[in-house]
């Protein structure tokens, strides 16, 4: 049960109609929706942070998805389990990056088993990542690429708090999903 | 964003072009707080002695009749509730009104003679109170405002008018209860507000609007956003389209309306509302007839 009302399309404040014109927007935008003026710059934020972008999507999955496992965020492993096997993520790397499996063994190559010690240390801290870990990340990423990782990382971890803190429940779909593919 | 308000006054893009141009009501309202004495079964609020009292506070009040002034605002409305069971309200609408005109509604229950003293400074100023009366009986009338409402108000009203402030009557009726002519009920209700020392230009009636305890009950008129005067209007939660926004259903603020939780700067609601209102043109709201 979620901590907060979660808001429908005739309780949502008007300007945000153009969010609920296809129906239930989910429960980050039926949260947001209780301050329509945050919403309308953090979901556009949330859109260019998580969306498609220079960083590929697979990428993107294993940041989000292992942030999230991280910071024991069940609603974003949730719905990220879903979205990172819709990304191509193989059912082992899914475990893995949900504390479920080994990382060594699931990811093959370097610049991915790089990345998710990067992940680990920048979610979790406290402090300076490990040197050996940024070093890792160094060798393998361009600035930029580590500057949008890093701002993943960050983001995500907001949104594992934001959803965890208000008990947002999994979506209907993703929960079906999620049992039809033995993930329950 | 304050050049955007401050530096075309004239354009429909600010506050006072907006205003000018008929596209938005000049008066900002204030809901000073929810909790009321009465009960009434129409009530937008569901306020009533016991609930959240959802307090404004005098000095936020002065502070946005300040921002208001300075934005381009022509008057304040202060509404609730039942305003006058804030102990420092006199003083708080004799500053309000030092900077705007102000109207204050009333279920007009507690004019005592103590009070009325201290509401004297009022007749020198800009300040008009709004009373509700919707019958001409104390028996339909009490049946919806509780008891004993008609005759407080017939004793009320006269003390505000002979301490020279202006009052104005607001009746409150079903939708089709009010046509192009008076029913008998209404020409005796007129009768007894000029009685009363109410003008007729001092008499406004108007529908229930089914939002809050009207909602629950099945009365009042359906309006929706269109239907309602774009009145931007500050409580204790946000800053909403309309006074007939910020309602209660089953102990639940209404935020359908809200344009914004902040209020503070002022601007920044306002800046939203022009932003709503572009596109718009003016007299979506006359339909109803809902002031």
């Amino acid at each position: 049960m979620s901590r907060i009302a979660l808001l429908t399309a005739p309780e949502a404040p008007f300007g945000l109609a153009d969010l609920y014109a296809d129906g239930d927007p989910g429960p980050i935008v039926a949260a947001l929706a209780h301050i329509p003026e945050l919403a309308e710059v953090t979901l556009p934020f949330l859109g260019a942070v998580l969306g498609p972008s220079a960083v590929g999507l697979r990428t993107k999955e294993i940041v989000i998805l292992r942030s999230s496992a991280m910071l024991g965020c069940r609603y974003c492993v949730d719905a990220h389990t879903v979205v990172a096997r819709d990304a191509s993520l193989s059912v082992d790397e899914v475990r893995a990056l949900r504390g479920e499996g080994d990382v060594a063994a699931a990811f093959a190559e370097d610049r991915e088993r790089a990345l998710i010690a990067w992940v680990d240390a920048v979610a979790v801290g406290p402090g300076d990542p490990p040197a050996a870990v940024a070093a890792a990340m160094a060798e393998r990423y361009a600035d930029a690429d580590l500057v949008e990782l890093t701002l993943l990382v960050g983001t995500t971890v907001m949104l594992n708090r934001f959803a965890t803190c208000l008990r947002l429940p999994t979506g209907e779909q993703t929960r079906s999903r999620l049992d039809a593919e033995g993930w329950s | 964003m304050s050049a955007a308000i401050g530096e075309h006054p004239h354009s429909p893009a600010t506050l006072a072009g907006a205003v000018a141009a008929g596209r938005m009501s000049g008066r900002l309202w204030l809901y000073a707080n929810y909790h009321c004495n009465l009960a009434c079964t129409y009530c937008l609020t569901e306020s009533a002695p016991g609930v959240p009292r959802r307090l404004l506070g005098g000095d936020r009040m002065r502070a946005l009749a300040d921002e208001a002034a300075t934005l381009g605002f022509t008057a304040i409305g202060v509404t609730g509730g039942e305003p006058f069971l804030l102990p420092d309200l006199p003083e708080v609408v004799a500053d309000l009104a030092a900077r705007l005109p102000v109207v204050v509604l009333s279920n007009a229950t507690l004019f005592t003679p103590a009070l009325v003293e201290r509401l004297r400074p009022w007749a020198d100023l800009p300040v008009t109170v709004q009373v509700s009366l919707d019958r001409p009986d104390p028996v339909d009338n009490d049946a919806m405002r509780g008891p004993h409402n008609f005759r407080k108000v017939v004793e009320g009203v006269p003390l505000l008018v002979e301490a020279g402030i202006r009052v104005r009557v607001a009746t409150t009726l079903e939708l089709d209860e009010i046509g192009p002519e008076p029913t008998a009920d209404q020409e005796r209700l007129c009768v007894l507000h000029r009685a009363l020392g109410v003008a007729d230009e001092d008499h406004v009636i108007r529908p229930i609007v089914r939002r809050g305890r009207a909602a629950t009950q099945g009365l009042g008129v359906v309006a929706a956003r269109d239907d309602l005067e774009p009145e931007l209007t500050v409580t204790a939660d946000g800053a909403f389209w309309s006074p007939f926004a910020p309602t209660v259903t089953g102990g639940r603020l209404d935020i359908d309306l809200l344009v914004s939780r902040s209020t503070t700067p002022l601007e920044l609601p306002v800046s939203r509302m022009l932003g709503f209102l572009e596109g718009r043109s003016p007299g979506h709201d006359t339909t109803l007839g809902i002031r």
